[in-house]
């Protein structure tokens, strides 16, 4: 049996196999630079980021720092940095997302605070000490929900959330409603938690809110995968209301598509996160880049996009430019549940929530 | 070291069942290559897999099933299957007719449309996916809708499967010689009885094994489809969807399980495939 020539036949098939996976693994990535920053942020941010860049690269501090940028549904993104896609700076779309990437190790559990200390390293955030418009720490952006709709609102769509499950005028048929799907997409959790915040705001029972979310998922015509997919879609001529992002809605309008923006009587206050991962605050390029996404300047560029921001002092400058909301009709996520995300998002998303369940009947009719 | 001269010669016309013997005849040369090749695709093909079974079973079996059966997800497998099968079939009428034309008639032009049916490969699926919402969205400049139904689901997949019949059949019907065709025309057989007696038997295996990597390539369809299908869920959400919704959204062993549950469908059917394929060979 152990011949010679056998004996050598498996050695070579044992070499081989051997040598294979090792000559794959040889070539090693190159060292990346401390100047090099990696951004990973939700869809709808890519502009943003773009321009933010391009301008911070333009002053002494951000001379020499470079930019790979990652764009994607914010679930997936926070799910690849999560398992190990280089990321200095993240902004996802809304808070859970970035408590999943501190469990996970990526972000230091002190991440919205004013002081940063990460592996001996103590990073003092001038930027946060300013004054902040909604005083939630960690927040680059703000924005409210709102419907957009085809050019001269044909359809009349009106401004209260909760007719708009009905026709808007009689003998009108029903509308027809675009919105993310919320297993993919942040943007479609704010939405659909901003329907929800109407429903409890109104003061319906459980049972009326769960039938008005089940109406509004039931006149959902597309889930498309991500914020920025859902306009792609909207703006491709499907349904007859988008529910987004205010800045991605002015940046339609700005862009000339045929839409206009409707603004909910009511809405609630979207906040996204950005943050530096363990990797970031170890970047003095990371650093200097989120020092200036937060300071004045990186607002007011955030502020001519459409974003709110976050600092009084821009803000101040910039609010006749936004619908004006009273405090009464524009609630953070916390006039729902004291925990905020930390509750909502598992009642309403997680895998036995409340518009998980009614996910079923998306599409079905009111 | 030395091709193994006592090794009898293998033959193209050696069967492949028996393949054990050229593997005891092999030499070191050989034995290198097949350790090559074997390692080669363990890294590529079977780690992987292997890696997604386990990640499938990590909560074990009951919660493996739980995820598998869950009700978005028969929907989606359903839609997808029955998407991939229509596709897949017309694919096999169609993919006949363009081989067939491509190699039996004389036009002109035909050596660009030849060299234009593998595009659907090359194009990304993302981009066919964006260009039939624009052609055939709400705004469809032909005045046809089909988005969010299941006859969008399945044009999308016949674009970006074509190629697979076609060049199944392609060179099958390339080689066949015209002398059985021409014997039974002259014995008084119709031009219709020639072809369903003579000429599709002949190209059956063929077109029953491109047509089985069509529906297989369909079943994991997501970039073309995800935005004609309007993407709702137990309704036009497709399984890659899903499964990229489930990856998404910090279930990675869901995501799995339902994988699973299609790459089971899709070895039953590139199964089925080579058996009805083979018997088909046989049979002639």
């Amino acid at each position: 049996m152990f011949t010679p020539r056998s004996v050598a036949k498996r050695v070579a098939v044992a070499l081989s196999v051997a040598a294979l996976p090792a000559a794959l693994l040889l070539p090693t990535s190159a060292q990346a630079s401390t100047d090099t920053v990696a951004i990973v942020g939700y869809s709808v941010a890519k502009p943003a980021f773009t321009a933010l860049e391009t301008a911070f690269q333009a002053t002494s501090a951000g001379a020499n720092v470079s930019f790979t940028n990652s764009f994607g549904a914010s679930d997936t993104q926070t799910n690849n940095v999560a398992n190990g896609q280089a990321a200095d700076l993240v902004n996802l779309s809304y808070l859970p997302n970035i408590e999943t990437l501190v469990t996970a190790g990526k972000v230091p559990s002190n991440w919205a605070s004013q002081e940063l200390n990460v592996a001996g390293v103590n990073v003092a955030l001038t930027g946060r000490k300013q004054q902040t418009v909604y005083n939630t720490p960690g927040m680059l952006t703000d924005s409210v929900v709102v419907f957009v709709v085809r050019q001269g609102n044909p359809l009349h769509i009106g401004r209260n959330w909760l007719n708009l499950i009905k026709p808007q005028r009689k003998g009108q048929p029903a509308i027809q409603i675009v919105t993310p799907n919320p297993s993919t997409s942040g943007s479609a959790r704010w939405n659909l938690l901003s329907a929800y915040a109407a429903a409890v705001d109104a003061g319906y029972s459980p049972t009326q809110t769960s039938s008005y979310l089940k109406s509004i998922l039931g006149l959902t015509v597309a889930q498309p995968v991500s914020g920025s997919a859902a306009l792609s879609a909207f703006l491709g001529g499907t349904g007859n209301v988008l529910l987004n992002y205010e800045d991605d809605a002015i940046a339609a309008v700005k862009a000339g598509d045929a839409v206009q923006i409707v603004y909910p009587s009511k809405s609630i206050l979207i906040e996204n996160p950005a943050a530096l991962t363990n990797s970031g605050v170890n970047n003095p390029g990371a650093v200097a880049f989120y020092e200036y996404i937060f300071s004045p300047a990186g607002q007011t560029i955030l502020a001519n996009l459409g974003y709110r921001p976050v600092l009084s002092s821009v803000w101040k400058s910039v609010k006749s430019n936004f619908q004006a909301y009273p405090a009464s009709g524009l609630n953070k996520i916390t006039t729902f549940d004291p925990a905020g995300w930390d509750t909502l998002n598992n009642s309403l998303f997680g895998s036995s929530g409340l518009i998980t369940g009614l996910e079923q009947y998306a599409g079905s009719g009111a | 070291m030395a091709p193994d001269v006592t090794a009898p010669p293998t033959t193209p016309t050696q069967p492949p069942s028996r393949g054990w013997l050229r593997w005891r005849a092999s030499g070191v040369t050989s034995a290198t290559s097949q350790g090559l090749a074997l390692s080669f695709y363990s890294l590529v093909v079977l780690i992987p897999l292997a890696a997604l079974f386990s990640s499938a079973f990590t909560h074990g079996w009951g919660v493996f099933w739980r995820d598998a059966t869950a009700k978005e997800a028969i929907d989606a497998y359903r839609l997808t299957i029955e998407c991939s099968l229509v596709g897949a079939a017309l694919n096999a009428v169609a993919g006949l007719g363009t081989a067939w034309v491509l190699v039996r008639d004389q036009f002109p032009g035909k050596a660009i449309i030849n060299a234009l049916i593998d595009l659907p490969f090359a194009l990304p699926t993302v981009v066919a996916g964006v260009t039939f919402y624009t052609l055939y969205g709400p705004l469809s400049p032909v005045h046809l809708t089909l988005t969010g139904t299941w006859v969008g689901i399945t044009l999308a997949i016949v674009f970006v499967t074509l190629p697979f019949t076609v060049r199944s059949v392609q060179p099958v019907l390339e080689t066949m010689t015209f002398s059985a065709e021409a014997a039974a025309s002259t014995l008084g057989a119709s031009s219709v009885r020639v072809f369903f007696t003579i000429t599709l038997p002949t190209l059956a295996p063929a077109i029953i094994t491109g047509a089985g990597l069509a529906f297989a390539r369909a079943m994991g369809e997501y970039g073309s489809v995800v935005f004609i299908s309007n993407n709702l869920p137990y309704h036009t959400e497709v399984a890659s969807s899903y499964i990229y919704s489930l990856a998404s959204s910090q279930n990675p062993v869901g995501a799995a399980a339902t994988a699973v549950a299609m790459l089971v469908f899709a070895l039953i059917a590139l199964t089925a495939v080579s058996i009805t394929s083979r018997r088909l060979v046989r049979g002639r």
